[in-house]
């Protein structure tokens, strides 16, 4: 076997900004740390994967040997839910957690799975049961910039992942609104500051939209994939008066992705792929 | 009693000026002197309907007063209505921030523990603002005056305008005046197709109806935008301003979207002391932790289902709760037209929920770029901001548990002060100390002055909470997980 150091997969990279945000919110914004919730959020989670691999792998799966990466989705896509929905009552914490996993398993379209796992899990625990909620301004906009300059600047420096989606998202959506809110209204420029400065639209961009799993395989399709979300996110914020809007559009608009997958051909995504390894690395090995 | 003179107080300083206030502003009609305080809205939310109280504790000559708010639609006669006054004394009164009693029992003696809540006294916190002088200049406005309305003791203009310097000049040359800086806050409101509520008092109106006082407006529109304009309010403030948004939900409490809402520390124990000045202690309090949380955060005073079919609609109640009669005139509609307070419609009872938040916001024009926008949401959970002081047991403690109880109570006293001190900014030395002779002499050991000299001598505690150590826990190991799996490989 090569001696190169192994890629860094980019879940390890999301948990830990996960957990920072966590901890960043619980220590320096007064949030009440639902201890229970995050718990059941997790244990559910964990509990829905390993038994979804033990069903499919058609053995029960012994938790020491259990690195298939699955954990690490169904980690990452239950600290989404600790970071983003609310609730006042356990069983809708499970319900969220159950949700989550299933989609994996249940929306499958050509060998992958059509919505983003946490996504869909907020947005049908929210609708289904109207017992849950997002509070996007829960993050204030002290440190937000600075914590979007990190992210940033750690993935260019690591390359752990892709940032095409999370440009093209993020570019288009606060050119749209500075376009609106700057140049048309005239508002001044804090106004435009505020709009972005949000802690949602952060982890939205850097943990959501750009999950490599749900997204076009095609490089083009998954700009114009991120371009059509933040266009129609912005339009329903700016004129309808909707709030969270690009994660309600991620899932309405999942179902698209199969047939940009369709038009425009391209590999499927794996993750610890070469991509993601360090530059020097990939020209060592080729 | 024994007294302390240095006094603690923070902004309860009312400054007079021509001011303006919450939503739009008050605008002067001469260079009459106007005051206003805090000022206070009732928000009635459910799908896209709004209704809007805006309280009226105008305080100068009432042909000096006028009032400017965007509104999202040109309203109709029908959607504008005056209230009596008393209703925002009586929704303060039931949500305001309290204080709650406690005896400690004598552990030499038989008693029986009392306890009885104190509402707190009224904190005034007026907002200051410059004058403003501007020439008028006849032109053309581009203002179209969509409906005028007279509406008891008011006159109602209600106007769109095409450009900022139309509506400007259209209110100054109609003798409005306008602060400075507002014509610039204009743009954006016109551009997003809002109308302008224009009020002013129509005095023969006034007194054919015989009220001395303005009472409040209401206004009710049906639109997606679920927001109380402050901007304009602000346009040339540079002072803080004080807002209370009582409002009024089906589903739960509301909370902003663009600012953060906070809730205010509660269930803390503080010294006895604050007794005798609790509207001191609350104001210094609610500025420490605002000035914690950047200024820029809205504050959760109180949050309670007062659905006619919940009986505890309080606990421990201050005043009384709003009734029926209440709720309707606040805007509450979807109540039912036969139902009285204790009615509940046993074949729809969430027809008739309703639930009741009470958000206190301080802004100022640097920390607030963006009005206020808000949603609904589905939590349920009550609050209140609650304050606990204990009274010492009297009497002989000369027993076994007596003096158990005495070291307890040194603890506690202690704690009580750190408290305080964490919750307002401010320590012992800051307070105006009030104490009942008699608890102080019978425990000299503990009472807060000696514990004061005690304290200072003390090296500084470090606090390490609960939720850092979790945190720290959690962070510790996933850097321990993701080491372990490397290494796997």
């Amino acid at each position: 076997m090569d001696v190169a150091p192994k890629p860094w997969d980019a879940r390890y990279f999301q948990m830990t900004f996960q957990l920072l945000f966590l901890s960043y919110g619980i220590l320096f914004l007064q949030w009440k740390a639902e201890w229970v919730e995050y718990s059941l959020y997790i244990g559910t989670g964990l509990l829905m994967q390993w038994t979804a691999d033990s069903i499919t792998s058609k053995k029960i799966i012994s938790p020491f040997q259990w690195h298939s990466g699955g954990w690490k989705s169904a980690l990452v896509s239950c600290f989404s839910l600790c970071l983003l929905l609310k609730t006042n009552q356990w069983y809708i914490c499970i319900l969220a957690a159950v949700l989550t996993v299933l989609s994996k398993y249940i929306f499958r379209f050509n060998g992958k799975h059509i919505f983003n796992p946490s996504a869909f899990g907020i947005v049908a625990t929210i609708l289904f049961t109207k017992e849950a909620w997002l509070s996007p301004a829960q993050w204030g906009s002290g440190a937000v910039l600075f914590f979007a300059v990190c992210c940033l600047g750690l993935i260019v420096v690591t390359k752990v992942q892709k940032l095409d989606i999370t440009l093209a998202f993020l570019i288009t959506f606060a050119g749209l609104l500075f376009t609106r809110q700057i140049i048309y209204l005239n508002w001044s420029f804090d106004f435009f500051i505020q709009s972005v400065s949000t802690g949602s639209l952060l982890l939205f961009s850097f943990f959501m939209i750009s999950d490599p799993k749900t997204a076009p395989n095609h490089a083009t399709a998954r700009i114009l994939w991120a371009v059509l979300i933040a266009a129609i996110a912005f339009y329903l914020s700016a004129f309808k008066w909707m709030n969270s809007t690009p994660i309600y559009i991620l899932v309405f608009a999942a179902p698209l992705v199969p047939s940009l997958d369709w038009l425009m051909k391209a590999k499927r995504f794996e993750w610890n792929e070469k991509l993601f390894q360090p530059k020097h690395i990939q020209l060592k090995n080729s | 009693m024994k007294k302390k003179t240095i006094a603690a107080f923070l902004l309860l300083v009312f400054i007079s000026s021509d001011v303006w206030a919450f939503c739009g502003f008050y605008v002067s009609k001469a260079d009459g002197t106007l005051t206003n305080k805090t000022s206070q809205v009732i928000l009635v939310r459910d799908g896209d309907r709004t209704v809007i109280t805006m309280s009226n504790d105008f305080k100068g000559d009432v042909t000096d007063f006028a009032m400017v708010v965007p509104v999202p639609t040109v309203l109709k006669k029908s959607d504008i209505k005056v209230v009596e006054a008393d209703l925002f004394q009586r929704l303060n009164d039931y949500s305001k921030p309290r204080l709650v009693k406690y005896y400690d029992r004598n552990p030499c003696q038989q008693y029986y523990a009392k306890d009885q809540s104190v509402s707190m006294s009224e904190v005034v916190v007026t907002a200051m603002a410059p004058r403003s002088k501007k020439s008028i200049k006849e032109d053309e406005y581009k203002v179209t005056v969509e409906a005028t309305y007279t509406v008891g003791e008011y006159d109602i203009v209600i106007l769109s305008a095409e450009e900022s310097g139309g509506l400007y000049k259209w209110l100054t040359a109609n003798k409005y005046k306008i602060p400075k800086g507002a014509e610039e806050v204009l743009e954006p409101y016109i551009k997003s197709n809002m109308k302008f509520f224009v009020v002013k008092v129509n005095i023969e109106e006034q007194e054919n109806l015989g009220f001395e006082q303005l009472r409040p407006i209401q206004i009710k529109f049906n639109s997606p935008k679920f927001m109380l304009p402050i901007r304009l309010g602000m346009a040339n403030a540079d002072g803080d301003q004080d807002m209370i948004v009582y409002a009024f939900t089906r589903n739960g409490r509301i909370e902003s979207t663009n600012y953060r809402t906070v809730q205010m520390p509660t269930a803390k124990n503080i010294p006895l002391f604050v007794n005798t000045n609790f509207g001191s202690f609350y104001a210094n309090a609610f500025q420490h932790q605002w000035m914690q949380q950047n200024q820029n955060s809205l504050f959760l005073e109180y949050a309670w289902d007062v659905s006619p079919s919940n009986y505890v609609k309080c606990d421990p109640c201050v005043s009384d709760p709003p009734n029926f009669e209440d709720l309707k005139n606040a805007g509450v509609w979807w109540l039912g037209k036969d139902a009285y307070n204790d009615y509940v419609n046993q074949y729809e009872p969430q027809k008739q929920n309703v639930f009741f938040t009470r958000l206190h916001v301080r802004y100022n024009r640097k920390a607030f770029a963006q009005d206020l926008v808000f949603q609904e949401t589905p939590n349920k959970e009550n609050y209140q901001a609650r304050y606990i002081i204990t009274h010492p047991a009297t009497g002989d403690l000369n027993c076994e548990a007596g003096k158990k109880y005495l070291k307890e109570l040194k603890e506690r006293r202690k704690k009580e002060m750190d408290m305080l001190s964490s919750l307002t900014g401010k320590g012992y030395d800051d307070w105006d100390v009030v104490m009942n002779i008699e608890e102080d002499e019978t425990i000299a050991d503990v009472s807060y002055a000696t514990l004061n000299k005690e304290i200072k001598t003390e090296a500084p505690k470090k606090k390490v909470g609960k939720d850092i150590f979790m945190a720290s826990m959690a962070l510790l190991s996933m850097i321990t997980m993701v080491g372990v799996s490397r290494r796997r490989k």
